[in-house]
């Protein structure tokens, strides 16, 4: 069978000692970089890119994608432990790993997120060794239509994210939404909402906002009653996870890697849904629904490997077709020209020892990534007993330095500060800020996507219902909608609620 | 007012900020269906934003008003200074100053900061930042900047 | 390890000798903005280059990327930092269209610089999805003016190569297309593959490959003779189509009053650079290759940006549309 020759032969290339080497170096750094607060992979990978540059091209790939993981790994570590995401997709995880960690389980959160991590690595692995193909073929069906369905069905799970009032969650949404609007309009290059400023022409950044609503903002709350407070409690229970939290997991990282690994495959945005989604997901069919947003362990195990699933079968856009489907895989395949390989279609049948041997060190890389993190979650929770006064000055010196370093514009500094007053004024307000975050993401690309389907369709606006696709869709997204809003689902959520005031 | 009635507050915060994209929209062409302009798509949202933001306000008439709120003004300020002279200092001080900087500022934003403490953390922290980001990773950001070379 | 701490410790020796003689240029590390992502092409061309540069001036060359309104902030932090050869750009064609494009540069691009010398000229290449009628460029114009209200052209964003190569293809040809903006080559690449929009031209280092793995179709490229990676494809003259021969030229610059000998010495690296076998090579694979020797000069650089000046403002204007 072809495809336990090319795994062979995949093997038989990550598994030199040199790479594997180079593998749990990339794995270590990563994580050790991805885990400053405020310094997520993408930041991580620039940062890292040139010290690859020397090595041969196998080498540099595995070990940039040991990073990649790494770093994702790091930037979920910061989003439990101190609740400020390093990008869009550990959002989510923040929510319910921060409440655990407030708990004292921080410790189990973080290796529930390195156990679904792992497991949706390696199910993703094969799937990419697998499907690769057919999986692009379907994403190639997905024309400006499909993703605009596919990102007004992302925006309605996103009400499911607030566990306070849904006209809420709503109106964070759609702020953001505003919010990702701001800078230079791509179909006509006319600058938007920039208040004259050339530094906005390219838009808000995004680690600049994440730091300000959700970092600030909590550093700002931990500093209203320094004396009683409990920014995370001093007591850690149990590391690891007891038996009861793995049966509560394991349903969820099931789920959370099937959505994953689908989403993953569609360019652009895909693999910010599959986080999103899979929290819904579980929310919506959980039993006990209130306590998401108070330290819910499917909360962290669905979003953590839905992400990671996203993560790997991220490659199989960028593999096949050469194609980047977000900003890392804009950045590998950069280090691939510069190694002298144009990622395309060709890479399979040029280079068939590169190719798959990229595709086993990903299942190299999880695998290390676990090994290398269970032990070092007793070192993060400690990390915990530094008082807060101690931790707050270095996350905010690290976020500095970490969003300077992306785009070297100081004005992404002076957002931080807007973005901080305007979270915490928001969360003075109980408004939640996942939400606003997704909509920031969402927002450009699916003004974007409108725009084009109604552009290449000459305005026939039904052009959303007649393509299979994108009807089917819709009517999930309706159907969403209507579970919802439902009156007898929306009395069972107030009682729910009033549940937990009492 | 505010912060006794958090809907409302909220509700009126969001009809500002819907207010402001308006203003900014209707500054941008609109266009058609076909080829909308610049301004539709906002335009539309910071509608519903207004919308959304009333809605709460409505709901918020409603509830009873709630405990004054705990604003610590004093680390408000300072933390959010922080970021901002970091972003003022950082191309003319270069790296070391600004990094110091911005954890002497954050420092003493805590009432538990006391002066020895802030500034053996200032020192700490920032030749860790530096080995890290400069020396480790190589990033390049002058440690000193031209205000400093005469 | 060792050497990054070296270079440390030679930038903070650097800065404090900030008054050195321009002769004994360089004596720190030399940083070159490249006003867009890493990993981008440009981002590539730099890291190439450089990577051989540091080696002949026996100093740490790094690339800075600065990223954002169409190269326009990279370029005027460049046009404000000190004239003492230690702050570069590496900018592409976008220095000559931005001129135009953005009707205030908080900079003069024909005066605020000092030019090093011309790198690399990238060709064009016209591209389809693969299941579009035409089999050649011929077939393509009649089928494009006969079609021309539903045939749809893909571009990278205003300023981009992609949409620059559009308005000189339907200014030469005098029919106007439904022009769908992306937002970068990436997702336009996608959607072209996928078969949702028709038409679409850009630089060979990003299309070879898709063209030679039969993923989309080539018609022409818009140059004065056949590339070496794509033998089988016509040029756009072949084709009977005049006036659209354009390449993505990238170019080094310092501030202006940098001192003659330093600019000097930058060209020689430069020249050296070009002629390196590796960037040689890598050049190739990107479809590209070095200018001749004779063009990575001060001169030339300044005569390419002038003229390129002047061509690009009446097509602009013309198509009237301004990035801010």
């Amino acid at each position: 069978m072809d495809l336990l020759a090319n795994l062979g032969l995949g093997f038989a290339t990550a598994l030199t000692p040199v790479n594997i080497a180079y593998c749990f170096v990339g794995t270590l750094l990563g994580t050790l970089i991805g885990v400053l607060p405020g310094i997520g992979p993408t930041a991580t990978i620039a940062m890292l890119l040139p010290i690859t540059l020397s090595l041969s091209p196998v080498t540099a790939l595995i070990m940039l994608a040991g990073i990649y993981y790494g770093a994702q790994y790091g930037g979920s570590t910061t989003a439990i432990l101190v609740n400020l995401p390093g990008e869009s997709s550990s959002a989510v995880t923040a929510i319910d790993g921060y409440q655990m960690a407030r708990q004292g389980r921080a410790g189990t959160a973080l290796a529930t997120a390195a156990l679904g991590s792992f497991f949706a690595g390696t199910v993703a692995t094969l799937v990419v060794a697998i499907f690769a193909p057919p999986l692009t073929a379907i994403a190639l069906q997905f024309g400006p239509a499909e993703y605009f369905a596919l990102m007004m069905l992302g925006l309605i799970t996103a009400v499911a994210l607030a566990h306070g009032s849904i006209l809420k969650a709503l109106a964070m949404v759609t702020l953001g939404l505003l919010l990702g609007l701001v800078g230079t309009d791509i179909y006509t290059g006319a600058p938007r909402f920039t208040l004259g400023y050339p530094e906005l022409a390219d838009g808000l950044n995004f680690v600049a906002v994440a730091v300000g609503v959700f970092g600030i903002a909590e550093i700002l709350r931990n500093l209203e009653n320094e004396h009683e407070r409990e920014v995370v409690a001093q007591e850690v229970r149990g590391l690891l996870p007891s038996g009861e939290d793995l049966r509560r997991m394991v349903a969820p990282i099931l789920r959370g890697t099937a959505l994953g690994s689908i989403l993953g495959v569609l360019p652009g945005g895909g693999h910010i849904l599959a986080s999103f989604a899979s929290y819904t997901i579980e929310k919506r069919i959980s039993k006990t629904p209130e306590r998401f947003g108070h330290g819910a362990i499917e909360g962290v195990a669905a979003p953590e490997s839905a992400n990671n699933a996203a993560a790997q079968t991220s490659f199989i856009p960028m593999l096949t077709l050469g194609i980047p489907s977000n900003p890392v895989m804009a950045l590998m395949i950069g280090a691939m020209i510069i190694q002298g390989i144009t990622p395309g279609p060709n890479v399979v049948t040029d280079e068939p020892a590169l190719f798959w041997g990229i595709i086993v060190s990903m299942w190299v890389g999880n695998l290390l990534l676990v090994i290398l993190n269970l032990p070092l979650i007793g070192l993060w929770v400690r990390l915990l007993k530094v008082p807060y006064y101690v931790l707050f000055p270095a996350i905010l010196a690290f976020s500095a330095i970490g969003i300077y370093s992306i785009n070297s514009n100081t004005f992404d500094l002076f957002a931080v500060a807007v973005f901080g007053l305007l979270g915490y004024v928001l969360l003075k307000f109980e408004c939640e800020p996942a939400p606003l975050l997704l909509g920031f993401v969402l927002g450009p690309m699916l003004e974007e996507h409108l725009r084009r389907a109604m552009i290449i369709s000459r305005g026939d606006a039904t052009v959303f219902f007649t393509r299979p696709l994108s009807a089917a869709l819709l009517a999930i997204a309706v159907l969403v909608l209507i579970v919802v809003l439902l009156p007898n689902v929306a009395r069972k959520r107030e009682q729910v609620f009033q549940e937990e005031d009492a | 007012m505010i912060g006794r009635r958090k809907d409302l507050s909220a509700g009126i915060l969001f009809i500002v900020i819907g207010a402001l994209f308006v203003y900014g929209a209707l500054g941008q062409e609109l266009g058609t269906p076909i080829r909308m302009g610049p301004g539709f798509f906002p335009l539309i949202l910071a509608g519903v934003l207004i919308l959304l933001g009333a809605l709460l306000f409505l709901q918020g008439l409603r509830q009873p008003s709630a405990e004054p709120m705990v604003v610590p003004w004093w680390g408000l300020v300072l933390i959010l200074l922080a970021p901002t002279v970091f972003g003022l200092t950082v191309q003319g001080l270069g790296l070391l100053p600004a990094v110091a900087l911005v954890v002497l500022i954050s420092a003493f934003a805590s009432s538990r900061m006391s002066a020895w403490l802030a500034l053996l953390l200032t020192i700490g922290l920032t030749v860790f930042c530096i080995l890290v980001f400069s020396v480790g990773l190589g990033l390049p950001i002058r440690l000193l900047g031209p205000w400093l070379s005469l | 390890m060792i050497r990054r701490h070296l270079t440390a410790a030679a930038t903070i020796l650097g800065l404090s000798m900030g008054g050195a003689l321009a002769q004994d240029y360089p004596t720190g590390t030399v940083s070159v903005v490249v006003p867009f992502s890493a990993g981008g092409p440009t981002d590539t061309v730099a890291r190439l280059v450089t990577e051989s540069m540091s080696r002949t001036l026996g100093q740490q060359v790094i690339v800075e990327n600065v990223g954002g309104a169409g190269g326009t902030l990279g370029a005027a932090r460049v046009a404000k930092a000190a004239p003492d050869g230690y702050n570069l750009l590496l900018h592409h064609i976008g220095m000559a269209t931005t001129a135009t494009l953005y009707r205030s540069l908080p900079y003069d691009p024909q005066t605020a610089f000092a030019p090093i010398g011309l790198i690399t000229d990238v060709p064009m290449t016209l591209v389809a999805r693969k299941d579009l009628e035409p089999q050649d460029l011929a077939g393509l114009i009649s089928y494009v003016k006969a079609n021309k209200d539903t045939v749809t052209y893909a571009n990278a964003g205003v300023g981009a190569a992609s949409h620059l190569c559009g308005m000189l293809f339907m200014s030469a040809l005098q029919t106007p297309l439904t022009t769908v903006p992306y937002k970068g080559t990436g997702p336009a690449m996608t959607d072209l593959i996928g078969g949702q929009v028709d038409l679409m031209c850009d630089q060979t280092t990003n299309t070879t490959n898709q063209i030679k793995g039969g993923e989309i179709k080539a018609y022409a490229v818009f140059l004065d003779q056949r590339l070496d990676s794509l033998p089988d494809l016509p040029t756009a003259k072949e084709g009977g189509l005049e006036g659209v021969e354009l390449g993505i030229w990238h170019g080094l610059y310092a501030p202006a009053g940098t001192p003659e000998p330093v600019i000097a010495k930058l060209a020689d690296a430069l020249k050296t650079a070009l002629a390196d076998p590796k960037v040689v090579e890598r050049f190739a694979e990107l479809g590209t290759k070095p200018v001749p020797a004779d063009q990575a000069t001060p001169a030339a650089l300044q005569a390419k940006l002038t003229a390129e000046i002047a061509r690009w403002r009446p097509v602009i204007e013309a198509a009237g549309i301004y990035a801010d």
